[in-house]
């Protein structure tokens, strides 16, 4: 077990690769009542195509990983819920494009807790009947999701934007595509993805590390796992175009729901590069249009958008991609005046001010969630699959300079490569 | 365990409640504004808010106000407008970070509480000591898009409709944020007289958790708030009421891909009861948790939603059912909730439903510390209730709640509303 200190956020991570691969990290809180643990698989929505050891690869059903999530909750001794409920933990999982997620947070009944989730986790039970029965149940979820103007307009942008690249499949897929899934399926799904190597377990609460080290190294020595090589996952290339500069989508909302982005190509960056990008973007982002920006201002005081116009940037290493909106009474013209003020900033260059209240603003939003073991956990996770550490973004905050962000800001808004997606009424 | 530690105070008609502690690296703020909910004041009292927040008399514009956020490390600074009961509760929070994790000059909590002193006692005016007109109209605009925008979340907008119906003969049918019809006659002067009204009348608690005092606290909101003498408005509490009678059924239609059924039930138990935790451990066997019956029976066994689950208002007194399901299998799913209800009637509950549920509830009663803003939110409940009761008074109670007295609580719930959001087509 390493230790690794960070004394400028006053944390202490405890680390363990387990012998069958498995990564295993502990952050003890003093006196937290609660612990929250997540095992979390590197495999997404995105991953329809792969292959294992330099096989053939194969392609699989849209919303597999979802599915594969639902029905993991499953065993021969009924549902893991009541297991948990039973031991007072409240458990949950979630499935994005690039991980599957399994939690539980409890503050009695630990060991035990921990040997449920990785039990359950690493034991599937799938059937011909139960993978049916699942069926009306997700497709009930996506109907709840086909309602929400908020979820549409946000997976309409991202649909809008990629032509190939899986990023643009709804997560859960759809009616039709669930209906191919089959037991087979999922279990050579889970047995790609699910093997520890391909795994990381994240604790944070009332824990010592020593104890927790222990119980998960005795529960894996107890199964057997045979080695697994590297996986492959394939992505057709993706044009550097976007797909469709608008898309409609009708909804009864009380005003229409405006998102638009920009897609950046780029060769794929190593991961601190990937990282560092990815802070100073939303760095700029919100100097530029954050709710102390004069843009953010006059926008709302023309009643062009509400307190719901927000900004956010996604990157991996195979797509980057910005989302900017909100509600609003006219997309066009909040795309226009937008565009006019952008511009202008470009030439003149970020306030120097504004920047590093931006900054100041960035650091103490990262300390204030360090407050909150769920988004901790979720972070850190987030962060190390892509090789970076959630304990070292202060220093890095510290570190950008007000070119780097104009540099970003000269580079990013390429009007050529901006989609834009509306959730309105009257649109068809 | 210990009982709650907040330490208690009282500064002219603000009650303070510190809680010092150093296991956050924040220092969380809460201040709660009740009034009695009324139709004629509703509007107006929801708007206050939204005006306050938008500069004070230091800092009259609003970007330079949320530039003085910024400058606090971001401090988080929102608010919120609700209703408990019979009050009509408007919140402000601010989040900021303990100084001694950056090199800030200035006291981070006394400058948040200075501003927070500032919001509420000192807002930006126009002469005449009124409230700024453009901020008003502004904001007029504001508050009529959030109503309107109550319909852009079916499932939000179904349960508050299901409420609406169920208590259409009572206050608690109102929205928090009042009536569309009421803004166009709210003026900068009808707002101002509102507001002296609201600061002069309305039940303020202030709330701190973090590394201070009470006394610090103290000292820095008799510097930072202007305020009158006087003394602390007490809530009322609420006394349950009931209708019984037939139950009502209301279909509505609207564009949407997936019904949303949703149940009103009077539990005739309120937060202040003694058998309030009977009603805890009534509404988490039905319906609060993955393992309730609503889960089994409408999701697990009939695989009719993905959501259904219930949730508990004990300052109302009523308990709220809510599922998704495919617009045809309406008979079925409403036959398989009344089911449960009749099941939780008739006193059955499994010694493994009894004793997951009461898990449940006293993790979540235990995790309750983990958080600033949740033990915030716990405490507050006393105060609204007039019981004082603490997170781990709570949790005895429920361990020792028996079957019997779970049992007489099911047999005092009663059915009064189905409310169903379906498609526009007919069948």
């Amino acid at each position: 077990m390493e230790t690794l200190a960070y004394p400028g956020v006053m944390e202490t991570l405890y680390r363990e690769i387990m012998p069958n691969g498995l990564e295993v990290v502990v952050l003890p809180k003093e006196g937290f009542s609660k612990t929250y643990a997540t095992f979390a698989t590197r495999y997404g929505s995105i991953d329809n195509r792969f292959a294992v050891d330099k096989g053939d690869p194969i392609s699989v059903p849209d919303g597999i990983a979802h599915f594969l999530e639902h029905k993991m909750f499953e065993e021969p001794t009924g549902d893991i819920f009541a297991t948990f409920a039973s031991q007072g933990a409240s458990a949950n999982a979630f499935t994005s494009f690039d991980r599957t997620v399994y939690l539980f947070s409890a503050t009695e009944q630990i060991p035990a807790n921990l040997e449920t989730l990785l039990d359950f986790v690493q034991h599937p039970y799938f059937t011909d009947e139960n993978v049916e029965k699942e069926k009306g149940i997700i497709e009930q979820e996506i109907n709840m999701y086909r309602d929400n103007a908020d979820w549409r307009v946000y997976f309409g942008l991202i649909d809008a934007l990629y032509h190939v690249h899986p990023i643009h499949i709804d997560i859960a897929g759809t009616a039709e595509s669930i209906r191919q899934i089959d037991k087979e399926t999922l279990y050579s799904c889970y047995e790609t993805f699910y093997h520890p190597s391909n795994m990381f377990l994240f604790i944070v609460g009332g824990v010592k590390p020593l104890d927790v080290m222990e119980l998960v190294r005795n529960n894996q020595a107890r199964k057997t796992f045979a080695p697994q090589g590297p996986i492959a996952r394939y992505f057709d290339p993706e044009p550097a175009s976007v797909k469709q500069p608008r898309k409609l989508t009708a909804l009864p909302v009380s005003q229409p729901k405006c998102l638009f982005g920009f897609k950046e190509h780029r060769e794929p960056l190593e991961p601190n590069a990937l990282l560092r990008t990815e802070l100073i973007t939303k760095l700029m982002l919100d100097s530029l249009l954050g709710s102390s920006s004069p843009i953010y201002h006059e926008l709302y005081d023309d009643n062009l958008i509400s307190d719901s116009f927000g900004h956010e940037f996604n990157s991996s290493e195979d797509y980057a991609f910005s989302v900017i909106g909100g509600e609003t009474r006219d997309p066009d013209l909040l795309i226009e005046r937008l565009r006019e003020a952008i511009e202008n900033t470009q030439k003149s260059g970020l306030n120097v001010q504004s920047f590093e209240r931006t900054k100041k603003k960035k650091i103490g939003g990262y300390l204030r969630m360090l407050n909150s073991p769920e988004a901790i956990a979720s972070e850190f996770t987030r962060y190390r699959f892509r090789g970076a550490d959630l304990f070292k973004l202060l220093p890095l905050y510290e570190s950008i300079t007000i070119e780097e962000a104009n540099k970003r800001l000269r580079e990013h808004f390429n009007w050529d490569r901006m989609a834009v997606s509306i959730v309105s009424k009257g649109a068809k | 365990m210990s009982k709650s530690q907040f330490q208690r105070g009282q500064l002219h008609r603000i009650r303070l409640h510190v809680l010092p502690t150093q296991r956050f690296k924040t220092f969380s703020i809460s201040l709660y504004a009740g009034l009695p909910l009324k139709e004629e004041t509703v509007t107006p009292v929801a708007l206050i808010p939204f005006v306050l927040r938008r500069g004070t008399a230091a800092t009259p514009e609003t970007i330079a106000f949320r530039e003085r956020l910024d400058d606090l490390y971001g401090a988080g600074f929102g608010f919120d407008v609700y209703k408990r009961g019979h009050s009509q509760i408007i919140q402000f929070r601010m989040d900021v970070i303990n100084d001694r994790f950056v090199s800030s000059t200035t006291p981070l909590l006394s400058a948040s509480l200075k501003l927070l002193g500032e919001v509420l006692t000192d807002p930006a005016t126009d002469e005449g000591n009124r409230l700024r007109a453009k901020y008003v109209e502004a904001e007029k605009v504001t508050l009529r898009k959030r109503m309107e925008a109550i319909v852009n979340d079916k499932i939000r907008y179904a349960a508050e409709r299901c409420i609406e119906e169920m208590c259409h003969d009572e206050p608690f049918r109102l929205h928090a944020l009042g009536q569309m019809d009421d803004i166009a006659g709210i003026t900068a002067e009808s707002l101002t007289a509102m507001y002296r009204q609201w600061l002069s009348q309305a039940a303020f608690d202030l709330y701190v958790v973090g590394d201070t005092t009470l006394e610090e606290v103290k000292q820095i909101v008799a510097r930072a708030f202007r305020l009158d003498g006087g003394e602390p408005s007490p809530y009322t509490s609420t006394p349950v009421e009931s209708t019984p009678g037939k139950v009502r059924t209301i279909i509505e239609s609207m564009d949407v891909s997936q019904g949303k059924l949703n149940m009103g039930l009077r539990i005739n138990t309120a937060y202040g009861d003694d058998d309030y935790p009977a009603a805890l451990l009534y509404n988490g066997i039905l319906g609060g948790y993955p393992h309730s019956k609503l889960f089994l029976n409408v999701r697990e066994k009939a695989s009719l939603a993905y959501y259904a689950a219930s949730r508990l208002d004990g300052h109302k007194g009523i308990c709220t059912i809510q599922s998704g399901i495919e617009i045809a299998n309406y008979d079925k799913a409403t036959d398989i909730i009344q089911k449960q209800l009749e099941s939780m009637r008739s006193g059955h509950y499994s010694e493994l439903e009894m004793s997951q549920t009461k898990a449940m509830i006293a993790n979540h009663l235990r995790e309750l510390k983990d958080s600033a803003n949740e033990m915030i939110s716990f405490d507050f409940n006393t105060v609204l209730s007039g019981r004082e009761r603490s997170a781990d008074e709570l949790l005895q109670q429920v361990e020792a709640v028996t079957a019997e007295q779970i049992a007489a609580v099911a047999r005092k719930v009663e059915l009064d509303t189905i409310y169903f959001l379906r498609d526009g087509k007919e069948e």
